[in-house]
C-alpha cells in the first residue's frame, strides 16, 4: 500500500509541476510580451537576399516588357531576376482606391494587385516597396498596365492578371521597405498628357504617366457624367447581358451633384426617378430611351429573351427603376472635365467616403478652373483620374478651386 | 372572544396530546452502510413507503444511524438515496409494535472519476448566432439512466431526449436559477465547488420536486447549505487531458454542532491546459462559505455565499476543409502567437457571486415551509477580436482557404463558383499543410495586429474587446410541504424574479495603440458620407463634435439593459390509496421584459427630446427614426400556465409503473424576441407563447442489487422562436433572422439498468439505451432586418407558383426536404431532425467492485445525431437562385440536413481506496475514456447562414462550408482524494 501511496502523490506531483509551467509560461496576459516593431527592408537588406540578382530594374524597364498579351515574370531571360522598387503614392483610406496600390519610381509607376482591403493600415504613403516580380504577371486592363497573379482561368474573366490577395505570395513578393516622405504630385501640361495617350501600340505601357500621383491644373468642369449601372449586380451583368445594364452617358449630369453615389444615395435618385429616362441596353443591343420605366417583361420581347425574363425571378414584372432600386448598391461615377482640349474622367467609387459629398459650386455652377490630384490611369485610350484622398480634406486636399 | 379563541387552543393541544399519547410504538432503525466496506452513509435520505404512500422520512447521523418511530404494525417499503449511491429499497416488517432493528443496510456506490459540471463542457461562444451550445447536464446518482448516461455521454454532449438545455430546471436552495435571459442551465456559477454543491435531489422528465413544478425535463434542486455538506476535511487533485492539467480542492464541514450551528467551506483552483486543443487553459478559483444554525425545533437559517472568480479559453469551429488541410479535428482558431507565445482571443472571464439566506420552518412533522432570498452579481464577459476598417484577422477566414481560389462542391469542381486559380489554390493548400512552417497564417497573426496598430497614429485598428452580460439577479422563493391528511401531500410555492441584465462591451486590449473610437464599423460601410449615422453615441457626437475615443476599459459599441420580471406560484397534490398515487399541479405566473437603451446610436436617434436637442438635430441634417436605440422599448408581457396530472403504481414494493402527462404555456426569453437588441428596441410582431404538451410512461424496478427503468415519451413543442444574426452576403450586411412558429415533436424509449451477473461474485452488467426521432414539424416564418436599416428584407416567395415579394418568408424546407414530381405531388426525401444531440445512444458495460477496489469497462454507440439548420438555406429564394426556376438538384443540395457518421467508444474506469487507521481514507479514481483514440466523432456544429451568390452562371447558390466541433481522442482524467 504504501508503494501506491507513494506512486500516488508522485503523480500528483507530476502533474502539479506540469500544470504550473503551462498555466504561468504560454498564455499570454495583456500587457505582457508585446511583441517587436516590424523589421522594415533596405536596400542593404534586399541585397543580402540570395535570389536578389544584384541591381533593380525601373519601374519603366518592367513596363517595356509588354509587347502584347499579359507577360508571366520569371519564365524567360528577360523577365526573370526582375526585382523594383518604388514608392507608395496612393492609398485606400477614403475608400476611392481598393485592393491595390500604387507604386512610382523616377521612370514611372505601376498598379500593383495586392488585393487586400485597408491596406492603409499597413503601408504608409511614402513608403518603399520591394517587388520580387519572378512569379507575377503583368497584365493589362483596358489599356492599364497591372502587375498581380496569373489570371483566373474562367470564360467571364476580362483582366489578364489577378489579385495578389493570399497572404504567403505577398510575403514572398512584396517586401516593406523604410518610410520616407510622401511623394509630391507630379504637375503635368496637356502636351504631357496627349504626349502619354498618343502612343500608337500599347498607350498604357509606353506612356509614363499612366498610375503617378499628378496634378491636372485648370481644369473645368464639363456638366457632364458617365455611369454603368446594373439594375440587379447579382444577376449577370457583363456586355452579353445587355438587359441587365443601364449606361447614364450623353444626357448631362442625369441630376448627380455628388462624386460618385452611394447606396443610399443611389436609392433615393431612383426612387424619385432621376434616371428613367435612361436606355437599358449596351453595345449593340438597346431597349430604347425611357426602357428605365418598364419592366424587364415588357422590354424582353424577342423568343429567345425567355430566359433573361425568368433571371428576373419576380423582378421581371417590376420596373426597372425598381429592381435598381430594389437591390440598390453604390455606384462610381464619372465627372467630365476639360483639361485644354482633352478630356478628362474624374471617376469617383461610390464606396469612397466623400461619395455623396456634393461638387463644390464653383465647379459646377461657376465653371472656375480647378486643380486636381489623384492616380491617373487609362481606360480605353481615356484618361481617368481617380482622387486619393477626399476633395476637401483638411490636410491634403484633392480638389482645390481657383 | 378571548375566550373562544383560548378554548380553541386548548382543545388543539389536548387534541395533540391525546394523539401523542396514542402514538404507536413501532419503529425502523439501523445504519446505513457503504456495501464496500460498511463505511457509515451520512446524509442518507430514508423514506418509508406503505402501497404508493409516503409514510415517514428520515436521514441518517454521521455515523450512518436512523430511526423512525411511531409506526404502525404492517409491512413497508424502505427507499434508500444517497448522494453517490445508488436508490436502494428494502422491505420492512413492523410487528407487535416493536422497533424493528435493521442493523446494516447497504448501499452501492457509484464510482466515478469526477463529478460531471460545466466543466466536462468546452467553452465556446457564439454571441448571437443563434446556435446554442449549452449543454444540459444529467445529474441524478439515484437513477440508473441518468448516472450512466450523466457520466458515459457527456463526451458526445448528449442531450436527454433532445430537449433543449433550457427545459431542464435547475434550483438552488429552492430558488429556480436558469438564466433569466436565455434560459440556460447555470451550472458554470459554481464550477469547481463540487463538494459543496453535491447534495441534490433530482427529478426526471416530469416528475414534479418538493422545491418547484418543473417541466418536462426533470427539476435538479441544489441543497447548498452548510449541514448539507459531508461533514470533515477533504482534499483531492484531479488531473485530466481534455481541459485541464489540474484541479485542487479542498472542503471542510463541521455537520451540525452541539450548539446548533453548522460551518461549511470549499475551495478550488483548476488550472493549465490539455492535450487536445490548443489555446484552451484554465485559471479558475472556486470560493464558497456557509452557516447553518438551528434555531430552535422549528427553525433553521442559512447564510451562503459562493464564486467561482476566473478565466477559461475557448475553443472554436472551423470547416472540414481546414480541418483536413491541417489533419488535426481539434484545431482552434482562437488562438495564435505572441511574440512567440500562445495567447487566445477569446477568454471567458467571470466572477458573478451569489448569496443567499434560507429559512426553514418545520413546526410539525406535517407541515415544513422554507423561504430563500438569493442575489446574483458581478461581471461575465467574453473576449473577442474586434477591427475596425480593416482586414479580418482569423486564420480561417474563408478567404484565406484553398477552396476560395478554386471551387469545389463535395470535391467536385464546380466552374459556377467562379473560383479558378489553381496558382492559388495550390499555394493556400501548401500553406496549410505545413501549418508549423506558417503559424503566422495558420494561427492568429497577434505581432501583426500590433504593428498595424501602431502604424496609426495612436489609434488602433484592432483591439481585443470584452463583451459583458452582466446580471443583478435577486429571486425570492417560498415552498412548502403539507400533509393535511396522511393519504395527501401537498407541495407548493411563490416565487418573484427581479433581473436586470447588462448588456455592452469594453475595451479589454488595445494592442500596442493608444485609442480606439466608438464608430459602428458596419454603418460605416453604408455611410460613410453621413458620419453621425455611424455613431455608436450620438450624443457625445453632438456635444462634442467628434467621435469618442475610447481608453481601456471604456464602454463602446451597445450598452443595453434586459430588464425582466417573473412572478408565479404553483402547487402540486399527491393522492394516495393503497398501491396508487395520484398527483396533480397547477402553475401560474406572469412573465414581463422590456430592453432599455442607455446609448443613442447614430442609426436609430428616435426622437428628439426636446426642442433645443431638435433644433441641434436639424443643424446637423439628423433624421429622426421610429425605432429607437436609446431608452424603454414596448413592454413584452406574458401570462404563462402549466399543468402536470401523474398516477404512479406500486407492485410488491420494489416494482412501480408510473405516467406522466402535463401541458406548459411558457413565455418565451428575452434572447428570442429583440430583432438586434444591439441596435434598437424593436421586437417580433405576434408574439406568442411556447406551448408544450409532454407524456411518459415508466417502470421501475430498484431492489436485490437490480435497478432497471424504462421510459417511453412523447412531446410536442409549438411556437418556439429565435432570433439569429450573421453576416447575409445577398444583403452585403450584417443581418438579423428572427424566425417564429418553430414546432418540434419528440418521441422514444428509454431504459437504463444495473444487474448483478450472480455467477461473477461483484460483478455487474449495466447499460443504457436512448432511442427516439425528435424532428421538426411545422413551417417556421422569418423576416430578416440588416443592422443599418429598420426595413423588412424582403425576398421572392414562391405562392403556389406564382412568385411574390415578400418579407414574410416562410422557411418552406425547414422541417423536411422534398421535391415535387411531375404532377405536383410532395415527395419526402429527408425528415429534419433536432441537432447537435445523438438520437441513438447506447452503453454495455461490466462493472466489478470488491475490497475497495472498482473497475468499469463499457462501449458505447451513438448515431442519428444531426447539424443545426440555418434558415437560410430553408427558404424557396435560397433554393431556386437568380434565376428563378427551381430544379431538384438545387433543393436537395441546399436545404439537406447532415447527418453525423456514428461513432463506437470504448471506456474503463479503475479506482481504489484505502483506510487508514479506520479513520483516514485516501484512494484513487482513473478513467479512460475514448481508448481507440477516434477523432473523427462530431459533437455538434452549425451551417452558416452565408451563401455564394456571385456565380458564373447565376442559376443557383451555394452553400458556405458547415462548421464543425469534435470530440477529443483518447482521454483520462486521474482524481486521488483524501478524507477524513
Amino acid at each position: 500500500m504504501k508503494k501506491s501511496i507513494i506512486a500516488i502523490f508522485a503523480l500528483a506531483a507530476l502533474v502539479s509541476c506540469r500544470s504550473l509551467i503551462e498555466e504561468w509560461q504560454p498564455v499570454v496576459q495583456i500587457g505582457d510580451n508585446v511583441p517587436p516593431q516590424e523589421t522594415l527592408y533596405t536596400d542593404a537588406d534586399i541585397a543580402a537576399m540570395p535570389d536578389f540578382p544584384g541591381s533593380f530594374k525601373t519601374i519603366r524597364e518592367l513596363k517595356a516588357l509588354r509587347t502584347s498579351g499579359p507577360i508571366k515574370m520569371g519564365t524567360g531571360s528577360a523577365n526573370s531576376n526582375f526585382w523594383i522598387k518604388g514608392q507608395i503614392v496612393s492609398e485606400d483610406r477614403s475608400g476611392n482606391i481598393y485592393r491595390e496600390m500604387y507604386l512610382q519610381d523616377a521612370t514611372g509607376a505601376i498598379d500593383l494587385k495586392i488585393g487586400k482591403s485597408s491596406l492603409y493600415s499597413e503601408y504608409s504613403l511614402g513608403q518603399w516597396i520591394y517587388v520580387k516580380c519572378d512569379g507575377l504577371t503583368l497584365g493589362s486592363y483596358k489599356d492599364m498596365p497591372q502587375l498581380g497573379l496569373e489570371a483566373d482561368q474562367t470564360e467571364t474573366n476580362e483582366y489578364e492578371s489577378s489579385y495578389i490577395d493570399l497572404q504567403t505570395i505577398i510575403n514572398d513578393h512584396v517586401f516593406k521597405g523604410q518610410k520616407d516622405t510622401p511623394v509630391a504630385p507630379q504637375t503635368i501640361t496637356e502636351e504631357d498628357l496627349k504626349a502619354s495617350l498618343n502612343f500608337p501600340a500599347n498607350p498604357g505601357f509606353n506612356g509614363v504617366l499612366w498610375g503617378k500621383l499628378v496634378k491636372l491644373e485648370g481644369l473645368v468642369y464639363k456638366d457632364e457624367i458617365f455611369a454603368l449601372l446594373y439594375p440587379n449586380p447579382a444577376l449577370p451583368h457583363k456586355s452579353g447581358n445587355p438587359e441587365n445594364r443601364v449606361f447614364l452617358s450623353g444626357n448631362g449630369t442625369w441630376g448627380i451633384t455628388t462624386w460618385a453615389l452611394s447606396a443610399q444615395h443611389f436609392r433615393e435618385m431612383t426612387k424619385d426617378g432621376a434616371f428613367n429616362s435612361a436606355e437599358v441596353g449596351s453595345g449593340a443591343k438597346r431597349y430604347g430611351a425611357g426602357s428605365v420605366a418598364k419592366t424587364p417583361r415588357e422590354i424582353l420581347t424577342g423568343t429567345s429573351e425567355a430566359g433573361r425574363i425568368a433571371a428576373f425571378g419576380a423582378d421581371a414584372d417590376m420596373p426597372y427603376w425598381a429592381i435598381m432600386n430594389k437591390y440598390a448598391t453604390a455606384n462610381y461615377v464619372s465627372h467630365y472635365f476639360s483639361f485644354g482640349s482633352t478630356d478628362v474622367q474624374v471617376r469617383s467609387s461610390g464606396y469612397s467616403k466623400f461619395a455623396d459629398d456634393n461638387l463644390p459650386d464653383a465647379i459646377v455652377n461657376q465653371h472656375r478652373p480647378t486643380d486636381i490630384i489623384g492616380i491617373l490611369t487609362i481606360y480605353e485610350g481615356k484618361a481617368q483620374l481617380s482622387l486619393v484622398t477626399a476633395p476637401d480634406d483638411a490636410t491634403n486636399p484633392s480638389v482645390i478651386v481657383k | 372572544m378571548y375566550k373562544k379563541v383560548l378554548l380553541t387552543i386548548a382543545a388543539a393541544a389536548l387534541s395533540f396530546a391525546m394523539s401523542a399519547q396514542d402514538q404507536p410504538t413501532g419503529g425502523v432503525k439501523g445504519t446505513v452502510v457503504n456495501r464496500n466496506g460498511r463505511v457509515p452513509v451520512e446524509n442518507a435520505r430514508l423514506v418509508l413507503m406503505q402501497g404508493a404512500a409516503q409514510v415517514a422520512q428520515a436521514q441518517s447521523a454521521q455515523d450512518g444511524t436512523f430511526y423512525i418511530p411511531a409506526l404502525e404494525d404492517g409491512m413497508y417499503t424502505l427507499v434508500i438515496t444517497a448522494p453517490d449511491f445508488l436508490d436502494t429499497q428494502v422491505q420492512v416488517t413492523v410487528n407487535d409494535g416493536y422497533v424493528k432493528n435493521m442493523f446494516f443496510l447497504s448501499v452501492s456506490a457509484i464510482q466515478h472519476t469526477a463529478d460531471i459540471d460545466d466543466d466536462a463542457f468546452g467553452s465556446v461562444d457564439f454571441d448571437d448566432s443563434g446556435y446554442n451550445d449549452n449543454p444540459s447536464i444529467l445529474f441524478g446518482s439515484n437513477d440508473v439512466f441518468n448516472n450512466i448516461a450523466g457520466f458515459n455521454f457527456s463526451s458526445v454532449r448528449f442531450r436527454s431526449r433532445a430537449y433543449s438545455s433550457e427545459s431542464q430546471d435547475v434550483y438552488l436552495a429552492g430558488v429556480k436559477l436558469n438564466d433569466a435571459v436565455t434560459g440556460y442551465g447555470p451550472f458554470s456559477l459554481w464550477s469547481g465547488l463540487n463538494e459543496a454543491m453535491r447534495s441534490k435531489d433530482v427529478t426526471n422528465g416530469l416528475e414534479s420536486s418538493d422545491v418547484g413544478f418543473g417541466g418536462y425535463n426533470g427539476v435538479t434542486n441544489i441543497f447548498g447549505t452548510a449541514s448539507q455538506m459531508r461533514k470533515g476535511l477533504r482534499g483531492s487533485v484531479l488531473t485530466n487531458s481534455t481541459l485541464y492539467r489540474l484541479r485542487v480542492m479542498a472542503s471542510y464541514a463541521t455537520g451540525r454542532m452541539d450548539n446548533g450551528w453548522a460551518f461549511a467551506a470549499n475551495v478550488s483552483a483548476r488550472l493549465g491546459g490539455n492535450d487536445w486543443i490548443d489555446g484552451v487553459y484554465y485559471r479558475s478559483l472556486a470560493y464558497y462559505l456557509a452557516a447553518d444554525k438551528v434555531i430552535d425545533d422549528a427553525n433553521t437559517v442559512s447564510l451562503v455565499f459562493f464564486g467561482t472568480p476566473g478565466e477559461r479559453g475557448a475553443q472554436n469551429s472551423s470547416t472540414q476543409e481546414v480541418y483536413d488541410l491541417m489533419g488535426d479535428n481539434m484545431y482552434n482558431s482562437n488562438w495564435g502567437y505572441q511574440n512567440g507565445k500562445v495567447r487566445n482571443q477569446r477568454v471567458r472571464k467571470t466572477h458573478e457571486p451569489i448569496a443567499f439566506a434560507k429559512w426553514d420552518f418545520t413546526p410539525s412533522d406535517t407541515y415544513s415551509h422554507s423561504v430563500t432570498a438569493m442575489f446574483r452579481f458581478g461581471t461575465n464577459g467574453y473576449t473577442a477580436l474586434d477591427w475596425f476598417d480593416a482586414q479580418d484577422p482569423r486564420p480561417d477566414y474563408y478567404r484565406n482557404l484553398p477552396s476560395y481560389f478554386y471551387g469545389a462542391v463535395d470535391g467536385v469542381y464546380q466552374g459556377d463558383l467562379n473560383r479558378n486559380n489553381i496558382v492559388k489554390y495550390d499555394e493556400a493548400t501548401w500553406v496549410w499543410q505545413h501549418a508549423a512552417d506558417y503559424p503566422e497564417l495558420t494561427h492568429l497573426n497577434w505581432d501583426r495586429l500590433y504593428n498595424v496598430n501602431r502604424n496609426q497614429g495612436g489609434r488602433s485598428k484592432y483591439i481585443q474587446s470584452s463583451r459583458h452580460t452582466d446580471q443583478l439577479d435577486f429571486n425570492l422563493a417560498y415552498n412548502f410541504k403539507l400533509n393535511p391528511i396522511r393519504e395527501l401531500t401537498l407541495t407548493g410555492g411563490l416565487n418573484a424574479r427581479i433581473n436586470r441584465t447588462e448588456y455592452f462591451q469594453t475595451v479589454e486590449d488595445l494592442l500596442g495603440g493608444e485609442y480606439f473610437l466608438d464608430v459602428d464599423n458596419f454603418a460605416d460601410r453604408d455611410f460613410a458620407a453621413t458620419p453621425y449615422k455611424t455613431q455608436n453615441d450620438l450624443d457625445y457626437y453632438l456635444a462634442n463634435g467628434t467621435e469618442r475615443k475610447l481608453n481601456r476599459g471604456d464602454k463602446y459599441g451597445y450598452d443595453y439593459y434586459a430588464q425582466i420580471r417573473n412572478f408565479g406560484g404553483w402547487i402540486n397534490g399527491q393522492y394516495t390509496i393503497g398501491q396508487l398515487s395520484v398527483n396533480a399541479g397547477l402553475r401560474l405566473g406572469y412573465e414581463s421584459f422590456w430592453r432599455e437603451g442607455l446609448v443613442r446610436k447614430g442609426l436609430f436617434p428616435g426622437q428628439a427630446d426636446n426642442a433645443a436637442m431638435q433644433a441641434l438635430w436639424d443643424a446637423q441634417g439628423i433624421v429622426a427614426t421610429s425605432e429607437t436605440s436609446l431608452g424603454k422599448s414596448n413592454v413584452a408581457r406574458f401570462f404563462t400556465y402549466a399543468g402536470k396530472l401523474g398516477l404512479n403504481y406500486v407492485i410488491g414494493g420494489n416494482m412501480r409503473v408510473y405516467a406522466n402527462v402535463g401541458y406548459f404555456n411558457d413565455a418565451p426569453h428575452f434572447n428570442q424576441v429583440f430583432l438586434s437588441p444591439r441596435t434598437r428596441n424593436s421586437m417580433m410582431g405576434d408574439l406568442k407563447t411556447v406551448k408544450t404538451f409532454a407524456s411518459d410512461v415508466n417502470w421501475q424496478y430498484s431492489g436485490n442489487g437490480i435497478n432497471v427503468r424504462a421510459t417511453a415519451y412523447y412531446t410536442t413543442i409549438k411556437d418556439q422562436s429565435k432570433v439569429m444574426s450573421a453576416y447575409d452576403d445577398i444583403q452585403n450586411a450584417f443581418s438579423n433572422f428572427a424566425i417564429s412558429g418553430i414546432d418540434q415533436r419528440h418521441m422514444g424509449f428509454e431504459l437504463g439498468f444495473k444487474v448483478p451477473t450472480y455467477f461473477v461474485p461483484n460483478l455487474s452488467v449495466q447499460g443504457v439505451v436512448s432511442i427516439g426521432e425528435a424532428i421538426y414539424t411545422s413551417t417556421p416564418k422569418m423576416v430578416q432586418t440588416v443592422d443599418n436599416s429598420a426595413a423588412f428584407v424582403a425576398y421572392p416567395v414562391n405562392n403556389a407558383g406564382t412568385w411574390e415579394s415578400n418579407t414574410t418568408i416562410p422557411l418552406t424546407y425547414w422541417k423536411e426536404t422534398f421535391v415535387r414530381d411531375s404532377e405536383g405531388n410532395k415527395q419526402v426525401l429527408q425528415k429534419h431532425y433536432v441537432p447537435s444531440t445523438p438520437q441513438t445512444a447506447m452503453s454495455l458495460g461490466l462493472a466489478w467492485s470488491y475490497n475497495y477496489w472498482f473497475v468499469d469497462a463499457d462501449i458505447e454507440y451513438f448515431d442519428r445525431a444531426y447539424l443545426d439548420m440555418s434558415p437560410l438555406y430553408r427558404t424557396d429564394y435560397a433554393s431556386t437562385g437568380l434565376d428563378g426556376n427551381t430544379s431538384d438538384q438545387e433543393v436537395i443540395y441546399m436545404t439537406t440536413q447532415e447527418k453525423f457518421r456514428p461513432a463506437i467508444l470504448f471506456n474503463a474506469s479503475v479506482g481504489k481506496s484505502w483506510y487508514i487507521k479506520r479513520k483516514y481514507q485516501l484512494g484513487f479514481s482513473l478513467s479512460a475514456k475514448n481508448l481507440l483514440n477516434n477523432k473523427k466523432v462530431k459533437t455538434g456544429g452549425y451551417e452558416q447562414t452565408r451563401i455564394v451568390d456571385n456565380t458564373v452562371n447565376a442559376e443557383r447558390f451555394y452553400r458556405f462550408d458547415s462548421k464543425y466541433f469534435y470530440m477529443s481522442g483518447f482521454n483520462y482524467m486521474l482524481n486521488v482524494y483524501f478524507r477524513f
